[in-house]
């Protein structure tokens, strides 16, 4: 490709595929920076879980270990 | 990211099941085609594969439309859902042929009996599973998604 057609396919380029001027809610940009807010969500601390749902963890635990055929059934109903 | 919350909400839903979906395809594959299992398990396929997602999606679909009117936590909504799948799960096993209600017990997959003794048990261990899964996995995804 010589350099007037890689001219012409930026040209072709430019006119296909127009600057963003604006969103579809009529702004280039939002209205505040936000990526802080990404952060605060990455850095907040998971949920705590509280003691009885690890108590109702263990004695799923429990069940599939004394009862191990189940799991099928409890698959099937998933 | 106000935008198309009830599809959110059904993506979130769905999420559990369709995790699941490939460990029931590999078990299906085991025990059928490498195994040779003479029960047709493929017939049982249809609720877990096709209907147990949707149910679930649309399951977070009405938690998202309900709560605010119910305040009722996720975790507890999805431990209704036992109550839906339960009835829905035996009848079309019991209509293709995978489970038998007997005299003291019900038999799945000709291989899997529980004495009706411990049906309540085994339920109340789906019930706890459901709340736990809603609670943690399907409310994760709804803080993530942005719709709780």
């Amino acid at each position: 490709m010589n350099e007037n057609e890689q001219t012409r396919m930026r040209n072709l380029l430019r006119q296909a595929l127009p600057p963003v001027e604006s969103t579809a809610a009529g702004e280039a940009e939002p209205r505040r920076d936000l990526w802080p807010a990404v952060l605060r969500r990455l850095d907040a601390p998971p949920p705590r879980v509280p003691w009885f749902d690890w108590a109702l963890l263990a004695g799923i635990a429990a069940l599939i270990a004394i009862f191990p055929a189940w799991i099928p059934v409890l698959l099937y109903y998933l | 990211m106000n935008t198309h919350p009830y599809i959110r909400a059904f993506l979130s839903g769905i999420f559990v099941p369709t995790l699941l979906l490939p460990l029931l395809l590999a078990g299906f594959v085991l025990l059928r085609l490498v195994l040779r299992a003479p029960f047709p398990i493929e017939r049982g396929l249809i609720f877990p594969m096709a209907l147990a997602p949707v149910l679930w999606g649309l399951w977070s679909m009405l938690w998202l439309r309900s709560h605010a009117q119910t305040g009722l936590p996720l975790g507890v909504h999805g431990a209704i859902l036992p109550f839906l799948m339960l009835p829905g799960g035996t009848l079309i096993g019991r209509h293709v042929g995978i489970l038998v209600l007997g005299a003291r017990s019900v038999t799945w997959f000709e291989a899997v009996r529980i004495p009706y003794a411990l049906i309540g048990c085994a339920f109340a261990f789906a019930v706890v599973a459901y709340y736990l899964a809603w609670k943690y996995i399907v409310g994760t995804l709804n803080r993530v998604l942005g719709i709780a």
